[in-house]
This record gives structure tokens, C-alpha cells and sequence, in this order.
């Protein structure tokens, strides 16, 4: 009994300095750039141009169509074939592959809901205008309007769980049919938030003056989110909670497809947008104020838009290899590798550069991956979808 | 501080502006002038957050009591050369008023916007920074 009192105070002793080193010292100034990245989860994401979203009925309906491969042209691809949810929503691939194979890479849907520009170029305004692009493109799933229609109005479960989510049955035109097909995917998609991860425990007790709760965040990891908020300003553009400001950037990765083909990024995005019949400034956006609709009609093209790819999230960024819009690095450690040689070459820009070479040492790359991959955590698993009419 | 030395400034040179009305609404405001103008200006909502749109509304008035008009309203990152991703658009609410719609600043940091304003034929460019944290 002696002993192990002996033995407890001890461990006490030991523990306590050691517990109290833990933590880094973090700066005023640090505690609200930390902040700035939760809290987490954020509210549910609510779109006020898709009269279902949020609403469980649509819900439930998109998420039946979400795995439904009768929607494409041979019946054997859905979405789920691209983003499958035991690979967090990606394929695991570099890049993309449906009935034929893709110039870019499948990015994961965690916490799409929340983005205000979709695809890698930002070719989309809303969730559901993008969902409608895999649907008709020929190298994804090949479907059309004709068919989603179709499958609509003949299968009974999908006809009554159409009219549980829009209030009528499926007997509007086709296209009309294709568009609320696609604003109940949106709505099950924007589900989809990523779970709390360990640097949101840190986060939260770093706000909460919880030193105690803060320590059990690593010290390599503490020192990677030093890096990440300070000397190399990686939160200037992986900015917020979702660690993406949800624009575009260069960060001189290449942009060749094929020799003597490019793939322009933005700029072609925001010319796909302005052609698009699906743009929120179209007649199936949902919000009669149009408020929603602001970033569509003040967007403008620049130069430096060529070459340009949309800021990706980081969380969950460790569990969906590969990485950047054409899948051309492997791992975490190839990403951090890459902004800390990147050659000046690649970037063009007139004043002090956002993205430079930053000659890490071994140790503040491995500081930096560790802090990334505290990004991560495991989803919890989640239950078959319920019946569209019970 | 340089809020309170441009109201200062504007008390002491009274007269010459006393037709032109500072309130914008809801209270704070910012005022910038030169040697012709005196602009009024808020951001709407009044707190300005990364990535998120916003508006600008101004009041602007000339020395002279002329008519001044907003020309065009723009921002940029002068450290980096960055524009911003949008293009504002100004929308003339009478006597003065304008609004300004459509503005992001898409990184935290150091903003500058320019404000072009006429009345007559020459078009002067007045200046403010943002600190955007
Ligand atoms: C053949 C593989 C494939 C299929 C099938 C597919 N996707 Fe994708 N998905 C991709 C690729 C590749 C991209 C990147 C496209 C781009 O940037 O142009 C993407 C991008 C997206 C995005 C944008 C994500 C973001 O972060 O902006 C959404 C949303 C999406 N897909 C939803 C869907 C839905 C819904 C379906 C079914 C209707 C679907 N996808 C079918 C491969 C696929
Ligand atoms: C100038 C803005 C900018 C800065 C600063 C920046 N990034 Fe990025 N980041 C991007 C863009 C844009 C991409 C996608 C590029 C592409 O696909 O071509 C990206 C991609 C990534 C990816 C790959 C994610 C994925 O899903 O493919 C990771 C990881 C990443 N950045 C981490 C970092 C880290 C760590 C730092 C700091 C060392 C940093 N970034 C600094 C803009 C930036």
C-alpha cells in the first residue's frame, strides 16, 4: 500500500513539470490565428438557392441517387464509383477515372456544403450546379437529362420519395428533372462534415486557457501549427476552419496535361461558369433575393487566374491521397517537400510572394506533416440510408 | 486614432463642408478627404471577414457644393499585387449616396481600396487601408 502511495506521488512528481512543458508557449497574437480554425463542426450548411436543402426528405433522396448507377449512360457508374465513402469520398486514385480517364483528381467530399466555389477551377456556383456536370459528362457517368427524367418518373421508390422532397410528383420537363435530381444530391452531400480531429481539441483548450487539456496535443504537432500560422504562412490562403479561403491559388505546381495541352484552372472555370445555364444568376436558383448570387455576378477574370486551382481544405487531408488537382504528388510528405523547394521558376508574381521556398530542416518538415495529419481522424461508421417511402 | 484625426481635421474645417452629412446609418463611419472631396464611407456589414462578400456605402460631397460622383470603387494587396477576385459595382442611391456591392478581400492583411470620384471631368483617386486580421 506504501509502495504504491510512494509510487503514485512519484509519478505525480514526474508528471506534473513534464505536463507543464507540454504545452509551447503561445502568443497572444498565435491563440487567435489558432482560433481562427474552428470551432468545429460549423453549423449545418444551409443553401438558399436549393429549395431541399437540409430539409431530410431531400436528403434521403439524394442520398439513394448518390449510389444509383442507373443515372449514367450504361448503368454502371454512379457517384459512389468516384467517391466512395470508405476512401473519405475520393477514389484513392491520382486522377480520375469513369467510363474514360480524367485530366484531375477526384478531391474528396468532406465538407463540401461549405464551399462557395466547386471543382477544382470553380467552374460551379452552387453544390447542385456541379453535381449536374458528372452527371452529362461524357467521361464520367454519360447521362442525360432524357434518362435522369426517366428514371424518375418509372421507379416507384424514386417517383414517391421525388414527391415526399419536392411536393409534386417528377412530372416537370427533363431538365427541370435533372435539376432536382441535383439539388437532392446536393442536399445529402452537404452532410457530409468531416468528425472532430485532435487539433480541434488542442484548438478549443488554447481558447479555453486549459493548459492541462492543451498538453496532450504533441509538441511535434504543436510546432508544424506554429510553422503553419507563422513563418510559413500556409493559413494565408488555408485560411478558417476548413483550412481553405475557398479561392484560387498558384502554388507552382504544373499545369501541362499533355504535352502541348494545358489546363488553364480558374480562367477556364470562370468562362465555364459564365456559359453555364445552371449559374445562380440562371432561373433555377431557389433564392428570389438573389443575395446568394454576389459572387457570381462581381467575379472577374484576371490574368493571374491561368494556372490558378482552388485552395483545398485540409481536413481529412492525410486519409485521401494523392494530392493537388492532378494527383502529381503522392503523399503528405511529398506536399510538404514541394513548398519548401519549390523552384522560384514556377511562381510568377510581382511583390513579395505568397508561396517561396522555405528551406525546412528535417525536423520542421516532420513537425509540419505531424500537424497536418492531426488533421485526420476516423469517421464514425454510418448507417444504411432509410427507406424513401417507408 | 486616424478615424478621430480625420473627424478632428473635418470639425476645424467646418464651414466649407457643413451641408454634407457624415451619418451613414448605424453610427461609425469612416471619412477620408483632399483638397476637393470629403467621402464618408462604412463597410456593410460593418465587420469585415475573410473571404466574405461585402459592401461599401459612401456619402460624397465636394468643397465646391457640386454634385461629386463615385466612379469606381477597387482593392488590392499592395505588399503582394494581388487585385481582388471581384469586380464591385456601384449603384447611385441619390444626393450623394452610393453603395458599392460585390467587394471580398480574400486573405487577411493589408488592403488597399481606391476610390475614384469626379464631379466635373477629372477623375481624383483618394486611398484607405484595411487591416484585415
Ligand atoms: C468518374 C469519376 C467521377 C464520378 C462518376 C463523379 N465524380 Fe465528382 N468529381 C470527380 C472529379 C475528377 C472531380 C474534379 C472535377 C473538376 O475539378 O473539374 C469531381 C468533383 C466533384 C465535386 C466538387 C468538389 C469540390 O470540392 O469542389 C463534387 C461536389 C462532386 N464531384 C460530386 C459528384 C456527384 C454528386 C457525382 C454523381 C452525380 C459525381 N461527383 C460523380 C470525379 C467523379
Ligand atoms: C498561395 C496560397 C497557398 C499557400 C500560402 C499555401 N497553399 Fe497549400 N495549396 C494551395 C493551392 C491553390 C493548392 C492546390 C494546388 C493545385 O492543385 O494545383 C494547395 C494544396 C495543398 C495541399 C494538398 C491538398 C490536396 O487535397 O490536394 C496541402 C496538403 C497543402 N496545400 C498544404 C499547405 C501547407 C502546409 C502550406 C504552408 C507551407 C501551404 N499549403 C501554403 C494554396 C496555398
Amino acid at each position: 500500500m506504501r509502495r504504491a502511495l510512494l509510487t503514485t506521488a512519484l509519478l505525480a512528481a514526474l508528471a506534473a513539470p513534464a505536463a507543464a512543458q507540454a504545452t509551447l508557449d503561445w502568443s497572444e497574437a498565435e491563440i487567435r490565428l489558432v482560433g481562427q480554425h474552428g470551432p468545429w463542426p460549423p453549423p449545418p450548411a444551409r443553401d438558399p438557392s436549393n429549395r431541399v436543402s437540409a430539409t431530410p426528405v431531400g436528403i434521403v433522396l439524394g442520398e439513394h441517387l448518390f449510389s444509383d448507377a442507373r443515372l449514367s449512360g450504361d448503368g454502371l457508374v454512379s457517384c459512389a464509383t468516384c467517391h466512395q465513402e470508405g476512401r473519405d469520398w475520393s477514389d484513392g486514385r491520382a486522377l480520375g477515372k469513369g467510363r474514360a480517364d480524367l485530366d484531375r483528381r477526384t478531391p474528396s467530399l468532406w465538407n463540401v456544403g461549405y464551399s462557395h466555389w466547386f471543382g477544382w477551377s470553380g467552374a460551379a456556383d452552387s453544390l447542385w450546379a456541379h453535381t449536374i456536370k458528372p452527371i452529362l459528362d461524357a467521361r464520367e457517368m454519360a447521362g442525360s437529362s432524357a434518362r435522369v427524367a426517366r428514371l424518375l418518373r418509372e421507379d416507384k421508390e424514386l417517383a414517391c420519395g421525388y414527391e415526399r422532397a419536392f411536393g409534386r410528383k417528377p412530372d416537370g420537363d427533363d431538365e427541370q428533372m435533372l435539376v432536382n435530381a441535383a439539388k437532392a444530391l446536393a442536399a445529402f452531400q452537404a452532410t457530409l462534415v468531416s468528425p472532430r480531429t485532435r487539433f480541434d481539441d488542442f484548438r478549443d483548450a488554447l481558447m479555453a486557457g486549459d493548459r492541462e487539456a492543451a498538453a496532450r496535443y504533441g509538441q511535434s504537432e504543436q510546432r508544424g501549427l506554429k510553422l503553419f500560422i507563422g513563418e510559413a504562412n500556409c493559413n494565408a490562403c488555408h485560411f478558417g476552419p476548413r483550412f481553405t479561403n475557398g479561392e484560387f491559388g498558384d502554388i507552382g505546381i504544373g499545369f501541362f496535361v499533355r504535352p502541348g495541352e494545358v489546363d488553364a484552372g480558374r480562367l477556364g472555370g470562370i468562362a465555364a461558369l459564365a456559359d453555364s445555364p445552371f449559374n445562380l444568376l440562371g432561373r433555377y436558383n431557389d433564392d428570389a433575393s438573389g443575395a446568394n448570387a454576389r459572387r457570381t455576378r462581381h467575379v472577374r477574370r484576371l490574368h493571374s487566374n491561368f494556372g490558378e486551382f482552388r485552395v483545398p481544405g485540409l481536413r481529412q487531408v492525410g486519409r485521401s491521397a494523392a494530392y493537388m488537382h492532378n494527383g502529381s504528388l503522392a503523399t503528405v510528405e511529398d506536399v510538404v517537400r514541394h513548398y519548401s523547394e519549390v523552384s522560384p521558376d514556377r511562381l510568377h508574381s510581382d511583390g513579395t510572394p505568397l508561396v517561396r521556398a522555405l528551406g525546412l530542416s528535417a525536423g520542421q518538415s516532420s513537425d509540419l506533416v505531424a500537424f497536418l495529419r492531426s488533421l485526420d481522424a476516423a469517421p464514425p461508421p454510418r448507417p444504411s440510408p432509410p427507406p424513401l417511402c417507408p | 486614432m486616424r478615424l478621430l484625426a480625420a473627424l478632428v481635421a473635418f470639425f476645424v474645417t467646418g464651414p466649407a463642408w457643413a451641408g454634407c452629412p457624415l451619418d451613414l446609418g448605424r453610427g461609425a463611419g469612416l471619412v477620408i478627404f483632399s483638397d476637393h472631396y470629403m467621402i464618408a464611407f462604412r463597410p456593410d456589414p460593418l465587420r469585415i471577414e475573410v473571404g466574405e462578400p461585402f459592401a461599401l456605402v459612401f456619402n460624397v460631397c465636394t468643397k465646391s457644393g457640386t454634385a461629386g460622383e463615385l466612379v469606381a470603387v477597387d482593392a488590392q494587396m499592395p505588399e503582394h499585387k494581388h487585385a481582388m477576385n471581384y469586380h464591385p459595382s456601384i449603384v447611385a442611391k441619390g444626393d450623394g449616396r452610393f453603395r458599392a456591392e460585390g467587394l471580398v478581400f480574400h486573405m487577411a492583411g493589408h488592403w488597399e481600396i481606391s476610390i475614384d470620384v469626379r464631379a466635373g471631368e477629372e477623375i481624383e483617386r483618394l486611398t484607405h487601408d484595411f487591416y484585415i486580421k
